[in-house]
């Protein structure tokens, strides 16, 4: 994977400390903690793999939007949108016309693609609070279709009976097997987002992330970027509405609701925006750790309203800024 | 010999105030130009009707002959014509030698799908534009600073860098808006024969400046503008000398 | 289509109208004063109502001081969270999203702490005045909307003289114009945000009090509610608070229309449609843009 050796050594040398040993520790704590969770999920089994499954569909979510919002320092409160779109196609197309898994995913992308290209080119020509709002608008817009359209959707009451994952014959519905292939999911996700930033088109994401001004005066295009990265979150928010729906077996408009938001945001600000462990991080530990308080599950949304609250004011970094800053302070 | 930008009656107004009054000079190529003038005489909006951050209100701009006066900026730089910034604008989440590698957009090539795939033309791509952005930052000066972040260099740093991600888009006409201000004197002497140096390699160069230590140690030519309006265009010597310009620097 | 129902949908469009007009004015309170747009607007105007009620039925205040006493709640309220929320963002200079995100979410915190004091129940008010509706050529105008309307024409006439007769009015407007300005000629600059936040809390509060009873309140209705005021404040060209007001009747009217031609279900489809609308079309709003 890698290319000259002096590329390797220069590529070591921009790690936060310079290829030291407590470099590589530091960044390899976040993916340990994430293998340590899911490992003891696949060793338990039961309740904590459902919690964990549902994390790790999470993680794709959140991943999607920090391209957009991370990578490209863009703003959205509608992704949710996609992850219907993603879905009800799944939902719809496998029960009521009984199709493939991989073709009613593969259309729920192409719609989801679809839909965004289609709202992006108006969407994002619009800047800060104008931004927001018309973004907010199209997932609630969404949500609401999702509500009214009953012929297709049933409405409130939801479609059921969506069947669990497979291709060609092998079907995943142990809870183990079903955390394997999301695991798989995550890891391609996280790798493709790896790669994706540190390419020519993650530079120029960068590069409008920084100064839209500067990166046109570089010959970036930022209205075609901005649309490539809107594409990109789109993309993986339709996967992971498909993987929902195959993994719980059920769908209705609540799961895209504006819940849906708020525990994506706290998800991506507790791991850390812009960062590639960040969403892995933030989706799991905001999944697991309100299940170790069950007790107190009318509080989960007080929880996570407040804990978004103090972490944009105290951690605006997230956790995986927590181990960078740790690793900086520590190396000359 | 033509020239490598021309400018033909630039006007803009804001309203009912002209910034920009029917200005009209030429760069030729391989040469240093420097636009001076006192503060508020409209040098950066001249600049910005250049390179296309604000649109014309009359006149045109010729890059290389084709009359490029309506293109956006980024199609501006498609062809060469590579600007910095009067306050930087650096890509401040990024390390420096990461700046540079963002001004290689223009000169590499790459979508989606080589990104993902990574290809062995793209990692060797990848090499060439890291080797490539570290000998730029050495040539600024800015060597071993190349892996710490933008957001940690100095005003004066954060200038050079500016500059050295501007080369990396292989301009042919580089326009650099105030590129001394906050410069120490070792800087600012660098960045003179950097100046000179990239000129000498090529490209033409088209600078707003305060010092006149710097114009008149490395500019061909001296376009003096005041109100708006050009008062005088020669070399640094017949400048010094002219009259309008001592009357508008001192009066 | 029967003519005295499309008078009826339009008077009850106005009324609701008036009550998105001031809280899409408490938008461009806020955001004049900072530059932030608050999206926990709409748990004022939830609060307004819920805290009337609980007042009026579990503390047996007479209507009037259980009114009154909630609009200054809910107006302290909102000056807590300025204080506890927005300012500690705002001295960082946080990007514009990260406070829209914090007072998201403290909408969503609002929210769950009235359903955990209160219930998830619907909850309404009596009306006012409790007399017949009147009939005006053959379309019946009830009382509260008379009230809803009267009440809120008062309200924009008391703001223009605040904004444009007292001194703290002045300020504010100053803050709004410039804030750097405005904080060397000696304003308080922190003291009008924190003010703004009180101001709109209040605005929202009246607005929930005086619709709830034609309607009701639940501790999820804030969200639409924000939602609608925001559009209002859109359509009349962000920042101009009589715009906003403009906004709201015209946003009100639409949407009652709406209802009529299409059914209730889509009502809000329609008026994030308009949303969507306005942002591409003419993001400056009827009025076109303040500044």
């Amino acid at each position: 994977m890698t290319s000259s050796p002096s590329t390797t050594l220069r590529e070591a040398a921009r790690a936060p400390a310079r290829g030291s040993l407590r470099g590589h520790a530091a960044r390899a704590a976040p993916w340990l903690i994430a293998a340590c969770v899911v490992g003891y999920a696949l060793v338990v089994g039961g309740y904590a793999a459902t919690v964990v499954a549902f994390a790790l569909i999470y993680a794709i979510f959140v991943s999607g939007l920090n391209i957009f919002m991370g990578l490209t320092a863009q703003v959205s409160f509608g992704q949710s949108a996609f992850a219907a779109i993603g879905g009800y196609a799944s939902a719809v197309l496998t029960t009521e016309y009984e199709w493939g898994l991989l073709p009613a995913m593969g259309a729920g992308l192409a719609g989801a693609l679809a839909f965004a290209f289609v709202v992006g080119y108006p969407t994002l020509r619009l800047k800060g609070h104008y931004l927001s709002m018309a973004t907010l608008a199209i997932g609630l817009i969404t949500y609401e279709i999702a509500v009214q359209w009953d012929s297709v959707t049933q409405g409130y009451l939801g479609i059921s009976g969506i069947p669990p994952l497979g291709i060609a014959g092998y079907e995943a519905t142990t809870d183990r097997q079903i955390l394997i292939v999301l695991s798989v999911c995550v890891i391609a996700t996280v790798l493709a987002v790896a790669r994706i930033r540190r390419s020519r088109v993650g530079r120029a994401f960068a590069g409008l992330a920084g100064s839209e001004e500067a990166a046109r005066a570089l010959g970036i295009n930022v209205a075609r970027y901005k649309l490539l990265s809107f594409l990109l979150s789109a993309g993986f928010g339709s996967l992971a509405g498909s993987l929902f729906v195959h993994v719980v077996g059920y769908v209705s408009p609540e799961v895209f609701s504006l819940h849906m938001i708020i525990l994506s945001f706290t998800m991506l600000y507790v791991g850390g925006i812009g960062t590639i462990a960040g969403p892995v991080v933030g989706a799991l530990v905001v999944s697991v750790l309100p299940e170790t308080f069950r007790a107190f599950r009318d509080y989960q949304d007080l929880a996570y309203g407040t804990a978004l609250i103090l972490l944009l004011i105290f951690a605006p970094r997230g956790l995986a800024g927590l181990f960078t800053a740790i690793e900086e302070k520590r190396s000359p | 010999m033509t020239a490598c930008l021309k400018v033909e009656g630039a006007t803009k107004t804001f309203g009912g105030l002209t910034a920009v009054n029917a200005v009209s000079f030429e760069v030729k190529p391989r040469s240093v130009t420097a636009i001076i003038g006192p503060n508020g005489a409209g040098k950066t909006t001249l600049f910005n009707l250049i390179s296309g951050a604000l649109p014309l209100s009359d006149g045109r701009v010729l890059f290389e002959g084709v009359d490029v006066t309506a293109e956006e900026p980024e199609a501006k730089a498609a062809r060469g014509l590579i600007r910095t910034f009067q306050l930087v604008k650096l890509f401040p989440e990024l390390s420096a030698v990461e700046n540079v590698k963002v001004g290689f957009h223009l000169r590499s090539r790459g979508g989606l799908l080589s990104a993902l795939l990574r290809p062995r033309w793209v990692r060797q791509m990848e090499a060439e534009i890291d080797g490539r952005a570290r000998e730029l930052l050495d040539l600024v000066g800015l060597g071993t600073a190349a892996d710490r972040p933008a957001s940690a260099l100095s005003y004066g740093q954060g200038r050079l860098l500016e500059v050295a991600r501007a080369l990396a888009a292989g301009p042919k006409l580089l326009l650099l808006d105030e590129p001394a201000a906050g410069l120490n004197a070792d800087e600012s002497a660098r960045l003179a024969s950097l100046i000179r140096r990239i000129a000498e390699d090529g490209t033409a160069v088209l600078l707003i400046e305060h010092d006149m230590h710097l114009v008149m140690n490395t500019a061909d030519d001296i376009v003096v503008v005041d109100f708006g309006k050009k008062i005088a265009q020669g070399a640094p010597d017949r400048i010094r000398e002219d009259p309008a310009v001592i009357a508008a620097y001192l009066g | 289509m029967d003519s005295a129902l499309i008078g009826q949908s339009l008077v009850s469009g106005l009324g609701i109208g008036c009550v998105y007009g001031l809280i899409g004015i408490g938008f461009c309170v806020i955001y004049n004063a900072s530059g932030i747009v608050n999206f926990a607007q709409g748990a004022f105007v939830m609060l307004g109502g819920m805290i009337t009620h609980v007042l009026l039925v579990r503390g047996q205040l007479p209507y009037i001081a259980a009114i009154v006493l909630s609009v200054l709640v809910v107006a302290l309220l909102g000056v807590v969270i300025e204080r506890l929320v927005v300012r500690p963002l705002w001295k960082r200079n946080a990007p514009m999203f990260v406070m829209i995100l914090a007072t998201l979410a403290a909408q969503i915190v609002i929210e769950r702490l009235t359903f955990l004091a209160v219930d998830d129940q619907p909850k309404t008010l009596p009306v006012f005045t409790d007399l017949p509706p009147i009939m005006v050529g053959g379309v019946a105008v009830n009382i509260q909307s008379l009230w809803i309307v009267a009440g809120s024409l008062a309200i924009v006439g008391l703001l223009a003289l605040f904004f444009k007769g007292t001194r703290t009015g002045k300020a504010m407007r100053a803050c709004a114009i410039n804030r750097e300005a405005a904080a060397l000629q000696g304003i308080p600059v922190h003291g009008m945000l924190a003010l703004a936040f009180g101001l709109s809390a209040g605005l929202g509060a009246i607005a929930g009090i005086m619709l709830t009873p034609t309607q009701y309140t639940a501790f999820n209705v804030g969200v639409p509610f924000a939602i609608s005021g925001f559009i209002a404040a859109i359509i009349g060209g962000f920042g101009r608070p009589f715009g906003a007001f403009l906004g709201g009747l015209t946003l009100g009217v639409v949407q009652s229309v709406a209802i009529l031609a299409f059914g209730a279900g889509l009502k809000t489809v329609v008026a994030l449609s308009v949303l969507l609308l306005f942002l591409f079309v003419r993001p400056s709003g009827i009025l076109g843009a303040a500044k």
